[in-house]
């Protein structure tokens, strides 16, 4: 409030013609404010307007009776989702399968960037961007049936290769035993997506002045210490920025992901919250319990970037709110 | 710079459109493909309703005090009614368009400018049927008729008010032929829940047969390995098996593939015949497999142990259909099972792929094997075939059409059309006036799906002309090497099941006149629990089948499994269900 205060005051000082006008700005801009028309209609319609639907929640929701037809139930459904064996066991497994993400995930991206970074032949940093950005274009439906096809214990080909050249006698379940499903899926999940988070710490990097480095190399810097004592520093705040907005997540749950990649035999991993979620909402035509646990997702979510966006100010970074 | 702007300003208007088409009414809301259907047909309605619209202004309501009925009594509406009409989209390929193609012009044009009814299709997604219908609801843009072949899908839909209730007096005034054929076939019984008129039933000639799915095997296999034909028995079946591994043919006789869920693991070759009545009702309805149930244990049991001596592909749970198909097609496994139809496409491709091989029908037969399993015991389809109710978010003169239309479908010259096409082009006669699918037809008026059926199925469920015989042999593929051979094991499995039938064999599931709640609270979940704890039993090891079966069927009942029995039972008590023949 203070801060606002002085700003006021200053601009009060300012010459009239240099004061800023949302008028002038817009007469000025109205090209771009244009544009933003579309990002606000986008948020508007697919985030805001579909909050009266989260009433929802308090009703056995059938959509062809409508509000008036559906019968309100209170807390009923929410109780209900909340003592259901199912959710429970869905929702564990999701924060754990989220927190094994974001340990293995979110560091890759900051790691490959630095390499990338220090990488000095043109072409071939050029060329190892493009093939690292790739698997970000590749569906998961598209991923998952070349991950079968690959990981398969008896006709994958892996598992071929490894058993032809005789360094193991049978195939590894890599998808078809839940402990090696697991690692299996967090590692395609980090080859997917590593490449492209590149390209935001790479921009980070290009920010950071060149001078530094120079002036690092005379006083005798090698590169791993140019690298740690002026790159990583140099985009920390994008980094805790990326932390917060990817703990928002923690309770989100990638559908596709999840149904290219299951089995029956993975079961006890595979459903996650978005499996559940398919399953009551849609093929169950529950619409209501689908509700509850997408809302649940949201707060949690919602809490998760609050606390991380505190944690960070305390630390003395900026935050993101 | 001008320039520019005006750039920004026309992408900005592009953009915003495109965003904010999706926030239609959703009166008028619906699949693109729907939208085009309609864009398709309103030119051509375009013209007849004006025609229509003043045929019917003199008419007025004319046809309510006349005292005719049927088809005769017909007007055309005053205001042009959209009827919409679901259609699977099966993803086939080769097929046109299921909503715009010739022959849903051909109903427009027949049907649909003759009544001043606007006839658009409803793409369902064939694998996917209850998501489509709950999506549709949700956005309030129904078909006026939902159908389905399951029983309990249409009473979830009336049970969530996806359906309404109608007047069967209304509906016999308006379509008394179709009434009519409900009341020849007895199947007007079938069309009330809790006492409420809900659903109008298709037609099911030879219903009590499964003629139409056949298993096909390799013939020339058995022959290389000395047997002439294929064993009934387990244990001759297994000795079978283990010389096509032996002998190095196969690797997997039995390929198998992953668990598909509705209709999967039918255990009726595993019951106690003739049946307990209240076991039957209970835990006899294949729409959830009764994990837990004795006939169940039973047939996993025999899965457990084709798996555990190498018969089955031990990836199986990680095959689909379309790869079993190919498995089958490349000479990897020994038969795969699939509807008859003139233009079979596995079995055309394995003649391609294997001009060496010989395929054979595997034909039914009434052994009881020596554990008192009957091998061959089967499903018999419901009396009736597609179920169709009306929507609740229907007005009352749309509804009326869709009565029109069933109506108008069945009739002879309409249906024969829908089912045969074009002489000449779709069909010819043979030297018996017998109509013959030309199966290589690709020009403009080429059907859909399976002949056509997904339109034609509201009102019938399998083409008829002539014989049985004949049936089938307008059924079957003609242009494949031992075709004949083929058809003539077809005609004699018919025969079979007709005989199983006749000896109690061939099994009615229970239906029931009440909503069974607990199915549709749970049959999503147990239907994908089913589908992992099956494959968990059938690839336990042997000595430890007894112990996963049991603690995962205390696991399927606790997840709402119990609910299910617990209501059936009482709706069986109740006098709510069908009963056993």
């Amino acid at each position: 409030m203070g801060k606002n205060k002085e700003e006021t005051a200053v601009q009060s000082t300012l010459p009239r013609e240099n004061r800023r006008s949302f008028a002038k700005d817009l007469k000025r801009d109205w090209q771009l404010y244009l544009l933003l028309i579309v990002p606000i209609a986008l948020v508007i319609v697919f985030n805001y307007a579909s909050y009266p639907g989260l009433r929802m929640v308090f009703y056995d929701y059938k959509p062809a009776r409508g509000w008036d037809g559906s019968k309100f139930v209170g807390l009923k459904i929410i109780q209900k989702v909340f003592h259901d064996r199912k959710f429970l066991g869905s929702l564990s497994t999701t924060l754990v399968f989220n927190l094994l993400d974001l340990a293995l995930g979110f560091p890759m991206p900051i790691i490959l960037a630095l390499m990338l970074n220090e990488l000095r032949v043109h072409w071939f940093k050029k060329v190892s961007q493009t093939v690292l950005y790739l698997p970000h274009f590749l569906s998961w439906v598209i991923v998952g049936s070349v991950a079968y096809a690959m990981f398969r214990p008896n006709t994958g080909l892996v598992n071929m290769i490894l058993v032809n050249a005789g360094w193991i006698d049978s195939g590894i379940p890599f998808l078809t035993e839940k402990w090696h499903w697991a690692v299996t899926y967090l590692l395609i999940y980090v080859w997917q997506t590593m490449g492209w988070g590149t390209i935001i710490y790479l921009a980070a990097i290009t920010s950071i002045n060149g001078e530094l480095y120079e002036a690092a190399m005379i006083d005798g810097a090698n590169r791993w210490q140019r690298m740690t004592n002026i790159t990583l520093p140099g985009i920390r705040g994008t980094v805790v920025t990326m932390l917060i907005m990817n703990l928002g997540k923690i309770m989100g749950s990638n559908y596709e992901r999840l149904d290219s990649l299951q089995n029956t035999q993975v079961r006890d991993f595979s459903y996650q919250l978005a499996i559940y979620i398919y399953e009551k909402g849609l093929q169950g035509a529950k619409f209501s319990e689908a509700t509850v646990v997408g809302l649940f997702q949201s707060v949690i979510g919602l809490i998760m970037v609050i606390i991380a966006d505190r944690i960070a100010k305390k630390l003395g970074e900026e935050g993101l709110l | 710079m001008k320039n520019k702007r005006l750039f920004a300003v026309l992408l900005t208007g592009v953009m915003a459109a495109g965003i904010l088409a999706g926030c239609g009414s959703s009166s008028d809301s619906g699949s693109s493909a729907k939208d085009t259907s309609a864009a398709a047909t309103q030119e051509a309605t375009e013209a007849a309703t004006e025609a229509a619209t003043e045929a019917a202004a003199e008419a007025e309501t004319e046809s309510a005090d006349t005292g005719e009925a049927g088809m005769a009594s017909w007007k055309p509406f005053a205001e042009n009614v959209e009827l919409k009409v679901p259609v699977y989209d099966r993803g086939v390929e080769g097929v046109p368009d299921v909503t715009n193609n010739y022959w849903t012009k051909w109903v427009q044009s027949n049907f649909g400018d003759k009544y001043n009814i606007t006839v658009t299709y409803v793409p369902i997604t064939r694998s996917d049927v209850m998501s489509d219908y709950a999506m549709l609801a949700a956005s309030d843009s129904l078909p006026t008729i939902l159908s389905e072949f399951d029983y309990p899908k249409l009473a979830q839909w009336a049970t969530d008010g996806y359906l309404t209730t109608f007047d069967m007096d209304e509906f016999k005034e308006v379509a008394p032929t179709f009434y009519k054929a409900m009341e020849d076939n007895d199947l007007v019984k079938y069309s009330a829940l809790d006492g409420d008129t809900y659903f109008c039933l298709a037609q099911n000639p030879y219903y009590e047969t499964n003629y139409n799915w056949e298993v096909f095997y390799r013939k020339d296999w058995l022959e290389k390995i000395g047997y002439d034909e294929y064993p009934t028995k387990w244990e001759d079946r297994k000795a079978m098996y283990q010389k096509l591994k032996d002998e190095g043919i196969c690797d997997y006789p039995l390929g198998g593939q992953m668990c598909t869920g509705l209709g999967a693991d039918q255990n009726y070759a595993f019951r106690d015949y003739p049946q307990d009545e209240e076991t039957w009702a209970v835990y006899g309805n294949y729409t959830i497999p009764a994990l837990g149930s004795e006939w169940n244990r039973r047939f996993l049991q025999r899965e457990n142990e084709k798996y555990s001596l190498g018969f089955v592909d031990p990836e199986y749970y990680t095959i689909d259909t379309e790869t079993a198909k190919a498995n089958f097609v490349s000479g990897k496994t020994l038969e795969f099972g699939g509807y008859i139809s003139a233009n079979m496409d596995f079995i055309s491709a394995f003649y391609e792929n294997n001009p060496d091989g010989e395929l054979a029908v595997l034909v039914s037969n009434d052994t009881v094997d020596d554990d008192g399993s009957v091998p061959f015991a089967f499903r018999s389809n419901n009396p009736f075939g597609v179920m169709s109710g009306f929507s609740s978010q229907a007005t009352e003169d749309e509804i009326k059409a869709a009565w029109m239309y069933m109506e108008w479908l069945l009739q002879d010259d309409n249906l024969f059309t829908m089912q045969w096409g074009e002489e000449g082009e779709n069909f010819n006669y043979d030297d018996n006036g017998l109509p013959v699918s030309v199966a290589d037809y690709d020009g403009d008026k080429k059907q859909g799906y399976s002949n056509n059926k997904d339109y034609w199925n509201l009102v019938m469920n399998i083409r008829t002309a002539g014989t049985i015989e004949d049936v089938i042999r307008q059924n079957t593929p003609s242009d494949v090497p031992n075709a004949e051979e083929l058809t003539q094991g077809v005609i004699d499995n018919f025969y079979a099941q007709e005989k199983l039938a006749e000896e109690g064999y061939s099994v009615k599931d229970c239906l029931y006149a009440t909503s069974i709640e607990a199915e549709s609270e749970y049959q999503e979940t147990l239907i994908n629990d089913y589908k992992e704890f099956r494959d968990k039993i059938i690839m336990a090891a042997p000595s430890d089948f007894d112990a996963t079966y049991d603690e995962l069927s205390k696991n399927f009942a606790d997840d709402g499994w119990q609910e299910v029995v617990d209501e059936r039972t009482a709706a069986y008590e109740n006098g709510q269900t069908t009963k056993l023949d």
